[in-house]
């Protein structure tokens, strides 16, 4: 992809679909602001912020990628600049995944023959991968005051961030806190369970080896079942932001109680019993030596787990969980009829190549 | 203002069920044509630009990522809710009801989507008919003293007849069979076609069917041994054959079309005859014919009689303007409502007008629903359905109505793509509605581990429910009004729900549940196996069963032939307006005993014609 262009410029109506509902208001009160601290007067009357940049499906369109063959390993992602009543001299976009040296401008979004304040710039980019950008507003930078994704450098700058489908570097969590929540996920997800473990193993094995590296990147990191803290890590820096506080405040309160009742043992090697003991008294609310004053309800974090975990688990893989569909096809192989057709042929209705629908694509 | 036309023959707010068919067709007629469209442009396969569809078969499109509410002084702040990609945040745009404890609560019940296509983009596309007796449910009451929980009389106080009979609706119903592309079975059917051949040939029933299609036989042999009501495969608005009036091709394999994303799902291969792939993409280069899309219309002046203005904000925020000579309003009841109350609450003019009775906003009618459900002895592939297989008159008749001392009746049919994908089969458990979505899931924490495990073994892919849509009693206290104090993103005041059932409802509601309750039971019965029955019950049961809607959004503005007794008359003008016309579900008197999207847009295409004559 080197050298060519990898950029271009979304039809009107593609950016003023994704913008207008979420961006555009009069009232600026902080509808969209769930966390205990105080709104921020930007982010927080922004509906779904988490949608931008946006990311979607690429299908052709830039010289960079013409292969049809191809398409399924980008992503398209769009770039919106909201000017707002600000009449701009210049706008335009530095980033990762244009070699950082050259600016892209970016282009107003046109309505009855009228540029709006809306303006966008498209790139393709591939999947699994991490990016950081920022704005050039009338020559000054700034990070995107849309997505609130952002990246401290060591030299102190800031820069704006943001990741592709099937994204699988860890982003929210530090080893310590990855490994109390995969003991934890233990109790939960469906796929650690010895018969489950075995359908797993027996699915990674399986699968072609060009088509392990396509598709499935992160297989390799077994420890993970079906890529559920993969999901859980991706949606905590994206779609449910508001919950990464959750999750940070709960894994140190356990992590605390852990060291307490097992002290001196690594808490990845600690016996089942003890995660199985907290998780039962998580569930009735009484765990003791839980930090309440910290966070008053352990019991809605497991439920907030639970329902992270299998929505990981049975989501399209684009989320980063359900790895190679191995959730799906857990109930694929799982369920059959007398004759040995399976009783929920999900491939039948999905794109491919994940899925075998001639018709459809995304 | 900008460059674009602001001068039009037709200005129609709102593209689904009741805007789509009178664009359709006028301008096909040669009239220009605007639609104000609130909504994104989101568009099948064919149409996009790149090839992708903005609708996905992805179960986080229909019911998406956790929101937190946060409007100030609603009870249920503070709670979670999950919403599809085109339906309103609820942050920005609630909609209040008041609750059983006389407080606010936030619901995202009632909202129809909003894209270009309405509600027709999410639904299921259940295209069953009203039956004659929806039409004069008045007249067929009137001599009645067998009705229960009715000490009153409310039923005879406020029952109407519809100012159009089904003979004069009845082709309507045809036109809308042919022009949107509906599959189904006419034979069974309660209710006289003049036209046998208006459906596509419905594809293969999904396995899980089997039940429902027994069971209904024999509660039809049960009602009448005599002349036993058969059932027939429900209409859908789904095509299975190439449809020549909008250009669609199926598949080379049309069952492909049985993907179980269908019910909240858009579908991106326009096979699901939403108004945008039935009537609107194939006019969609017509000179005379313009969406405006991400534009909401905000307010109607008038001059005199003449509805004249409608304003909007454009997809920027900018507030501009269009005339038309002829304004319909079909942005879905509840907002229609409260579209033509904000008008009038800066136009003088207008209140005297809209208002020149109290009724704008009163008789808000929804449906009598619910049903009954169970596990199936036998697995199936849940995976490969539409929305619904089998449907039953045998509720709806007029024997059924003596025995059984009710009103009016229902459609029963059974449902086929409930629960059949993993993550909705999850969430929806033991949730109601959409306000509840993953709560039973919540609650049940031995969902984990092994026990999901356990819980998808026993119940994926066999489960069945049995759903009854019944006329709901028109009450003048069920209304819409404006919210005094919350405001929408707009600083307009949001719609405010108040409802409440009556106990001829309520009995209803029992008695149609226990019919879908019966079926169940006699279908799993007839075929053996071991059969888990998991119950029976109606939206009057559910936790916030006063916002329940099903999305079925009627009244508000019925229509009728007494200046005095409606809001419209029977062309669905506004009395006192030379050309302002309603055409979404607003215009029911009475709820009909069926989903309302069919005679919605049956009736705008009657008052499609309508228009023709006089302009």
């Amino acid at each position: 992809m080197q050298g060519l262009i990898n950029y271009y410029y979304r039809d009107d109506q593609y950016i003023l679909n994704h913008c207008t509902k979420y961006l555009v208001r009069s009232n600026k009160d902080s509808r969209h602001h769930y966390l205990p601290d105080a709104p921020n007067q930007t982010s927080d009357n922004i509906c779904e912020g988490w949608r931008f940049p946006i990311i979607d499906a690429y299908a052709g369109g830039c010289k960079a990628v013409e292969d049809p063959n191809n398409f399924y390993n980008y992503n398209e992602v769009t770039f919106i600049y909201d000017a707002g009543e600000m009449s701009l001299k210049s706008l335009e976009i530095l980033g990762t995944f244009n070699n950082l040296i050259n600016p892209v401008p970016l282009e107003p979004a046109y309505f009855a023959k009228e540029p709006t304040r809306f303006y966008s710039v498209t790139f393709v980019v591939p999947k699994n991968q991490m990016h950081t950008y920022r704005f050039q507003v009338d020559g000054k930078y700034q990070c995107d005051p849309i997505n609130s994704h952002i990246v401290k450098f060591d030299n102190g700058e800031i820069w704006s961030a943001l990741f592709t489908d099937l994204y699988s570097q860890p982003m929210a969590f530090e080893n310590w806190e990855l490994v109390i929540l995969y003991r934890l996920l233990e109790q939960i997800v469906p796929f650690r369970t010895e018969s489950a473990e075995t359908f797993l193993n027996q699915f990674y094995n399986y699968l072609d080896r060009s088509d392990k590296e396509m598709k499935y990147p992160h297989v390799y990191r077994l420890d993970d079942s079906v890529g559920e803290i993969n999901f859980i890590d991706n949606l905590l820096m994206r779609q449910e932001r508001h919950r990464l506080r959750d999750y940070k405040i709960c894994l140190e309160i356990i992590d605390s109680i852990i060291k307490k009742r097992a002290p001196l043992q690594d808490p990845a090697k600690v016996s089942k019993e003890i995660f199985i003991d907290l998780y039962d008294q998580m569930s009735a609310n009484q765990v003791p030596d839980w930090d309440y004053n910290r966070y008053s309800n352990p019991q809605f974090f497991l439920d907030l787990l639970r329902r992270h975990a299998v929505t990981a688990g049975f989501s399209h893989p684009k989320y980063g969980g359900n790895t190679g569909a191995a959730g799906w096809v857990y109930l694929q192989s799982r369920y059959k009829d007398a004759e040995g057709n399976t009783l929920f042929d999900w491939t039948q209705a999905l794109e491919q190549p994940l899925g075998s629908n001639p018709n459809y694509h995304a | 203002m900008g460059t674009e036309e602001i001068l039009f023959d037709v200005v129609i707010i709102g593209s689904g069920a009741g805007g789509a068919p009178i664009a359709h067709t006028l301008a096909k007629a040669g009239k220009s044509v605007l639609i104000l469209e609130k909504g994104p442009l989101f568009l099948p396969q064919y149409d996009s630009s790149n090839g992708i569809s903005d609708f996905r078969r992805d179960e986080l499109y229909s019911d998406s990522f956790e929101k937190i509410i946060t409007i100030p002084g609603v009870e249920n702040k503070g709670a979670s809710y999950y919403s599809s990609h085109i339906e309103p945040d609820l942050n920005d745009e609630p909609h209040i009801y008041v609750g059983p404890d006389g407080k606010d609560r936030a619901t995202i019940e009632g909202y129809t989507a909003q894209a270009a296509g309405g509600g027709t983009q999410l639904y299921g596309g259940v295209s069953l008919r009203f039956s004659p007796l929806d039409f004069k449910l008045q007249s067929f009451n009137a001599d009645r003293n067998d009705l229960l929980h009715d000490p009153d009389g409310d039923v005879k106080k406020n029952a109407r007849d519809w100012p159009i009979s089904y003979d004069e609706l009845e082709p309507y119903y045809t036109k809308t069979e042919q022009l949107i592309g509906i599959n189904g079975e006419r034979k069974n059917q309660q209710k006289p076609f003049s036209n046998e051949g208006t459906y596509q040939p419905p594809l293969k029933p999904n396995e899980i069917s089997k039940y429902a299609k027994e069971g209904m036989k024999l509660l039809g042999a049960e009602l009448d041994g005599n002349d036993p009501i058969q059932p027939y495969r429900t209409p859908l608005a789904v095509i299975t054959q190439d449809h020549a009036p909008s250009g669609r091709k199926v598949p080379k394999d049309p069952e492909l079309a049985k993907t179980s994303f269908v019910n909240r799902f858009g579908d991106p291969l326009g096979l699901k005859s939403s108004t945008w792939a039935a009537l609107l993409s194939p006019i969609k280069n017509l000179s005379n014919f313009e969406i405006r899309c991400n534009c909401i219309a905000t307010r109607i002046s008038c001059q005199n009689a003449k509805a004249q203005r409608v304003y909007y904000y454009d997809p920027s925020g900018k507030e501009r303007y269009v005339e038309g000579k002829i304004i319909v309003v079909a942005c879905s009841a509840i907002e229609s409502t409260r579209l033509l109350k904000l008008s009038a609450q800066v136009d003088q003019e207008f209140d005297r007008r809209i208002n020149q009775n109290d009724l704008l906003g009163k008789y808000f009618l929804t449906h009598c629903f619910g049903g009954a459900s169970g596990i199936m002895p036998d697995r199936v592939d849940k995976s490969k359905a539409l929305d619904a297989d089998w449907a039953t008159d045998c509720c709806a008749v007029e024997n059924f109505l003596h025995d059984y001392h009710v009103w009016a009746g229902a459609a029963i049919y059974n449902n086929t793509s409930d629960q059949a994908l993993p993550i909705s089969f999850l969430r929806t458990h033991g949730a109601q509605d959409l306000d509840t979505l993953w709560q039973g899931f919540k609650f049940n924490r031995s969902l984990k581990a092994q026990g999901l495990i356990d819980f998808f073994d026993n119940q994926f892919g066999k489960g069945l429910s049995v759903s009854y849509m019944g006329n709901q009693l028109p009450q003048k206290e069920n209304r819409i009004e404006l919210h005094p104090a919350i405001k929408d993103k707009w600083n307009r005041p949001v719609a405010y729900i108040i409802k409440n059932w009556h106990p001829h409802d309520r009995y209803l509601m029992d008695l149609m549940a226990d019919q879908c309750g019966k079926i169940l039971r006699y279908g799993s019965k007839s075929f053996g196996g071991s059969f888990n029955f998991l119950g029976q019950g109606s939206i009057y049961n559910a936790e916030n069963a006063l916002a329940r809607m099903a999305n079925h959004i009627l009244g508000g503005a019925r229509f009728g032939n007494d200046r005095s007794d409606s809001v419209l008359d029977r062309n669905c003008r506004a009395w006192d307006f030379d050309n302002l016309y309603i055409t979404d579900g607003s215009f029911m008197p009475t709820s009909g005993g069926a989903n309302p999207t069919h005679t919605i847009e049956a009736n705008a295409f009657r008052v499609a014609d309508h228009l023709l004559t006089i302009i």
